[in-house]
């Protein structure tokens, strides 16, 4: 009962906030200089095909009509068509207006749920990565506070903060891909392609793990409780690990909500990098395109992910914490 | 000749601290003999808990165990081996601390926490036969309905509920001793009285020998048969309660006893004044609507003061006492005007506080002053001490030029020193900080004086200095003021007329006389049984000390809420809900039958 | 932002002599070996950075054909004073480097400012008026947080010209919710504190006692942390760049640099690598102050220091 209520109001803010975000989207791509009609039917096209195109697309009418008539097709599952891309996924099109071989473009949903499942393996990667590093040191780290392990930890969390992605990426790429041909690189052909973009988003991740758990175990084994313990009878190990771990794990399940939006950026400027064809390329190269219903579509989606992913993160964070109470 | 349980020789713990050891406990020598309780007094910083910690070994850097031996069963506990120490720790001696609600995981259902200790300790035992084991040490505390909150988590419980948990905790392996640690410090004075009682009834079924200590001599004598006084790491005097506080050896035990506030014997009480009113209440009330847990839009009640009025005349002391969730911080926060009452009317020299504009009610202000019990957190960081007391006069618009002659007079007369007048408050004692804050008050020559528990973070000596303090501050301003306290004796010592308050209600309000020796209501005389004292208590504990404790204030029983615990309560106590009657002698009673059906048993008393 | 900024902030029980908390927060940070470290290492690069292409004759954006492309030192054809290397149009590395840092810095720095006054501003407001005010501000910064700003700055500046005060507007619109939100509820918790209620019952009005007295104990600690933001936001700076969504060029910032300097990876590896390094070695500095600043602040407000 108590469940469905919180998922409830939960999912009703969610909606008004996927509301407010797709709207404002819409505007901007609206109201910014550029004329998608005239970039599908190719710069050499007469004025009246591009009128002829606007219209055809809907691009005429007033700002808020055009959102209504968007939503109204997101109601239905329907987040449009790409301007550019053509259902067969070749490249971008730019032919002459009148080509005959110009094909039908692709529907934005089946896009971005192609290119899902890519960027969900990188992640899944990713943390996993994350967690084996920074789990332990982080943890040993608020264990003895001041000793070496903690001035690790600080000192790993520092570097690895201080390293922008796109050049470590990079630098990585040189390194293992090119002169010792460890790993490869560029885009994909197989699973071992998402070893180093992973690699490179570890490595945003664990700063964050590791200030939060040195910070939070620190603070835990502090508590009365764990100060009790032994004297009630209970073996350090089993203090640790269950007792200690489980209250440090709090703040950090309640930060990761938070650390979302931070990721994603990390997330497309890797794929980027590295030629991965998952949820990010398909986002920088929309935005280089100008493919309006794309860009609004991903961000409509990305949206709806936050949201749930929220919940999520909230409802795990109820099941560990008691205390907590939405 | 039987051995002793316990035997310690010679202990020693010392603190590191910027090169120096500082010997925290002192050459501490004796012996625990099977089954009995000894006792352990001493004020704060005597040393008392870290004793405790060091008899489990349970002591870390920057204190170290120096020397000395703790024989326990035979073995010496400060040469076990780690195998040795775990057989020891949780098993056979068993412990329970200050903090019931940081003592388990928050997170985790208390049940499952004290099945899992137990099985730490015993390993051998199966997680049913532990269950049951812990369902039934629960119901033997008193806790209702064991079997429900065995799953729930510490913060469901209240303190004194929590306490229990925790001694089903200690008690669930078997110990053959229980070190109890400040336990009942924490807890209200009812709450505190009926653990003392648990702890005495389970002794006689268990034969469990128990240490307990505590800062207060009348609590320990209440369950100890003999005594250890300790001052400054050292045991200066050690003895059967009895012989010791009729006649102690030791200088300092002396002055111990002499600090403990005598209720009812030589004791001449303030007696009420005439005068004209200064605060007057009216049926007051204020509740708090609380978002209920787990659910959509919809707000528990909580009716935190319920149809309270009261007078305060002009130069009288008037106490309002209770227990936690009795309402009386809330009614503190009305008569401070910080919070408005939903119904009724508070009116100060006459003028109703809620027709007021915004300017004259800050004019209005300057008349009455709330201090509060933090001496730290009162105080803002940063402010040098001077500029602190002008605070007032600015908010006012005096300039500072004025202002500051004005604070110098006000911090000469609360006894700060004059070159405190530029220093920030870092550093300056418990005492000194609530004199500053006095200082803010006096500095708006206000005519009342708002005293929540300002005094209950205080020890023993600066409180009668500040008590005599505020009795010169009467004298010379004729200020009145209403302290708000849960100490008795200090309520006893100060206030002409008391208030008794009880779920948001108050029950009794009469003069001091009446209240401490002739109460009508079953609620004050419940209270004064539960008071610690080394006198003969005129309200014996095993008459009036009641069980249970008050049902939440969401769900008030209808009628007399006091209903559920009352040994007067009939069947119209049910339907209605009674507000003050007065009595012969001037005073009230909120109670149907104070004139009804007296039972014998309670006549004979009363009188 | 961590939660240990819930505690009181003001004069905790056992605090010893000397200041201010703020005060002390600063002694134990400066007291820290790594705080020393890193305050000695950034400020020698600020300096640097900003003197160094003053006082030198080399110009960061010319080009000369003549030394394109040149090693650094100490490897084989190395030519004085390209100390790090040219690129492939002749410029010198180093000298862009610096450049780069600059307008990271300057970025950087100005984005945090913004942040931190615009969000703790409304975050002290919505704390204290509570009501709607506070459900407004709340749901402002729940709409502001639901958008990733990397969308956001991509659909911002991808489309108009990056110019620099649009730069900081964007990457400052990303951060500001987290210094309301921590702020509010700092604030929060703070209300309730004695020497606020005192405040009240002397008649001080909720503005006076805002910034007199909350403002003063609940901002510095929130300010030590948003330290190690301005590193954060050098390196969303440099993101930007990398996308071309940055300062343009010719102009070099370090996303630009090596994003260009990509396709000469393979024979001219240092034209990519070197402002990478630049990045590493100051910000680490930065963020190694940073930590000390934010350990230092946990002490004093847990009372040991």
């Amino acid at each position: 009962m108590f469940v469905l209520s919180f998922l409830l109001r939960r999912l009703l803010q969610g909606c008004l906030i996927i509301l407010l975000v797709s709207f404002i989207i819409f505007t901007l791509l609206r109201v910014v200089p550029g004329d998608p009609a005239r970039l599908i039917v190719g710069g050499m096209a007469p004025d009246e095909v591009v009128a002829m195109k606007a219209k055809e697309l809907g691009l005429d009418r007033p700002i808020p009509v055009q959102f209504l008539s968007y939503l109204a097709n997101l109601a239905t599952g329907d987040l449009g068509t790409s301007f550019v891309r053509p259902k067969s996924g070749a490249s971008l099109g730019g032919s002459a207006f009148n080509d005959q071989t110009r094909e039908e473009r692709a529907k934005v949903l089946e896009l971005i749920l192609n290119t899902l499942p890519m960027t969900l393996q990188l992640a899944a990667l990713a943390l996993a990565f994350a967690l084996v590093v920074a789990v332990p040191l982080g943890t040993v780290g608020g264990l003895y506070p001041g000793r070496w392990p903690d001035k690790l930890a600080l000192t790993l969390g520092s570097i690895c903060v201080s390293t922008p992605n796109f050049w470590l990426g990079i630098v990585l790429t040189l390194f293992l891909s090119v002169k010792m041909k460890l790993l490869p690189a560029i885009g994909y052909r197989g699973f071992s392609y998402t070893i180093l973009p992973a690699i490179v988003l570890a490595v945003e991740i664990v700063p964050f793990i590791l200030r939060t758990l040195t910070v939070s175990v620190a603070q835990v084994m502090r508590e009365e409780f764990i100060q009790l313990a032994p004297i009630r009878g209970l073996g350090r190990g089993r203090t640790v690990l269950k007792h200690a771990l489980g209250n440090a794990a709090i703040p950090l399940v309640n930060l990761l909500g938070v650390q979302l939006g931070m990721l994603l950026g990390g997330v497309l400027v890797i794929e980027f990098i590295f030629d991965y064809p998952g949820l990010g390329l398909l986002t920088i190269n929309a935005v280089l395109q100008r493919d309006f219903p794309l860009i609004q579509g991903i961000a409509v989606f990305i949206s709806v992910m936050f949201v749930v992913i929220n919940i999520l993160v909230d409802l795990i964070a109820m099941t560990i914490d008691p205390r907590l109470e939405y | 000749m039987t051995n002793p349980i316990l035997a310690v020789s010679n202990l020693c713990v010392h603190l590191q601290r910027e090169g120096r050891r500082l010997p925290i406990v002192d050459n501490v020598n004796f012996a625990l003999m099977p089954g009995e309780v000894l006792g352990l007094v001493g004020e704060a910083g005597s040393g008392k808990s870290v004793l405790a910690r060091a008899l489990v070994r349970a002591i870390s850097s920057p204190l170290e165990i120096a020397h000395g031996s703790v024989v326990f069963e035979g073995r010496d506990i400060m040469t076990l081996s780690p195998r040795g120490l775990t057989s020891v720790r949780g098993n056979r001696i068993g412990f329970i601390g200050a903090n019931p609600m940081g003592s388990l995981d928050p997170r985790l259902p208390i049940g499952d926490q004290i099945v899992e200790k137990l099985r730490s300790v015993k390993p051998k035992i199966g997680r049913a036969e532990a269950r049951e084991k812990v369902l039934d040490l629960l119901a033997r505390v008193h806790i209702p309905s064991p079997n429900a909150r065995f799953h729930e988590a510490p913060f469901q419980f209240s303190g004194g509920m929590m306490q229990r948990v925790m001694i089903v905790d200690a008690l669930v392996s078997d110990p053959s001793l229980v070190i109890a640690d400040n336990i009942t410090q924490p807890l209200d004075v009812t709450v505190a009285a009926q653990i003392i009682r648990l702890i005495d009834d389970l002794r006689q079924s268990i034969n469990t020998t128990f240490l307990f200590i505590s800062s207060s001599l009348p609590v320990v004598a209440q369950i100890a048969e003999r005594v250890l006084v300790m001052q400054r790491g050292r045991i200066v005097e050690q003895g059967r309660t009895a012989e010791l506080v009729a006649n102690p050896q030791q200088s300092y035990t002396r002055t111990l006893l002499s600090r403990i506030p005598s209720i009812w014997k030589d004791v001449t009480s303030p007696v009420a004044v005439e005068g004209e009113a200064v605060l007057k209440v009216d049926n007051v009330t204020r509740t708090y609507f609380v978002r209920r847990r787990g659910t959509f839009n919809s707000y528990n009640e909580v009716k935190a003061v319920r149809d309270v009025s009261l007078t305060i005349k002009s130069g009288e002391n008037f106490g309002i006492v209770g227990e936690s969730g009795c309402g009386k911080s809330t009614l503190t926060r009305l008569l401070a005007w910080l919070e408005q009452p939903d119904n009724g009317r508070i009116a100060f020299l006459g003028k109703d506080l809620s027709l007021l504009t915004r300017r004259s009610l800050i004019e209005m202000r300057k008349s009455f002053q709330l201090l509060l019990q933090d001496p730290y957190g009162s105080l803002p960081a940063g402010m040098p001490v001077q500029r602190m007391i002008e605070e007032g006069l600015l908010i006012h618009g005096i300039d500072r030029a004025q202002a500051a002659p004005l604070a110098r007079e006000a911090m000469a007369e609360v006894g700060l020193d004059g070159d405190l007048a530029g220093r920030l408050p870092v550093g300056l004692s418990a005492g000194q900080r609530q004199r500053i804050n006095i200082a803010r008050a006096l500095v708006l020559k206000p005519r009342l004086m708002i005293l929540d528990e300002t005094l209950s973070a205080l020890d023993q000596v600066e409180q009668t200095e500040l008590l005599d303090l505020f009795n010169r501050l009467q004298a010379t301003h004729g200020f009145s003021y209403v302290f708000i306290s849960h100490d008795l004796a200090l309520v006893r010592r100060m206030c002409h007329r008391v208030a008794v308050m009880y779920l948001g209600r108050v029950v009794e309000l009469a003069d001091n006389a009446t209240l401490f020796e002739r109460p009508h209501h079953p609620y004050t005389r419940a209270l004064l049984s539960a008071m610690p004292t080394l006198e003969d208590n005129r309200f014996s504990r095993a008459q009036y000390l009641l069980d249970g404790e008050p049902p939440s204030p969401i769900n008030l029983p209808e009628g007399c809420s006091f209903r559920s615990r009352c040994p007067r309560a009939q069947k119209d106590c049910e339907k209605v809900d009674p507000s003050l009657f007065a009595l012969d002698d001037g005073n009230y009673a909120a109670c149907l039958h104070t004139y009804g059906a007296l039972t014998q048993k309670e006549t004979a008393d009363v009188e | 932002m961590t939660e240990i900024v819930q505690q009181s902030v003001a004069t905790p029980a056992n605090s010893k002599g000397g200041s201010t908390p703020t005060g002390r927060m600063l002694q134990l940070a400066a007291s820290r070996m790594d705080f020393r470290i890193g305050f000695l290492g950034f400020s020698l690069l600020v300096v640097v950075a900003i003197f160094l292409p003053l006082i030198s004759s080399i110009d960061p954006i010319k080009m000369s054909y003549g030394a394109k492309l040149l090693p650094p030192f100490p490897a084989e054809g190395w030519r004085w004073p390209y100390l790090l290397g040219t690129d492939q149009l002749g410029r010198d590395v180093l000298m862009r480097c610096l450049v780069g840092l600059r307008y990271s810095l300057l970025i950087g720095v100005t984005t945090v400012i913004l942040m931190f006054v615009v969000g703790c501003g409304l975050g002290l407001y919505a704390g204290f008026r509570g009501g709607w005010v506070d459900a407004v501000i709340m749901r402002l910064t729940d709409a502001q947080l639901s958008i990733p700003m990397i969308i956001l700055a991509i659909a911002i500046l991808g489309v108009s010209r990056p110019t620099v005060p649009a730069i900081i507007l964007v990457l400052g619109l990303s951060g500001w919710p987290l210094y309301a939100r921590v702020t509010r509820s700092v604030v929060l918790g703070e209300r309730n504190r004695g020497y606020v209620l005192g405040e009240r019952v002397l008649g001080a009005s909720d503005l006076r006692i805002m910034l007199l007295f909350v403002a003063p104990v609940v901002l510095p600690p929130i300010a030590f942390v948003a330290v190690l933001d301005i590193a954060r936001m050098m390196i969303f700076e440099s993101i930007l760049g990398f996308l071309g969504l940055g300062v343009q060029p010719p102009t070099p910032t370090f996303g630009n640099v090596i994003a260009d300097a990509r396709k000469y990876l393979l024979n001219a590896w240092w034209i990519a690598t070197m402002p990478g390094i630049f990045m590493l070695v100051s910000l680490t500095c930065l963020n190694l102050v940073g930590s000390a600043l934010e350990r230092a602040r946990n002490a004093v407000l847990r009372g040991e220091a």
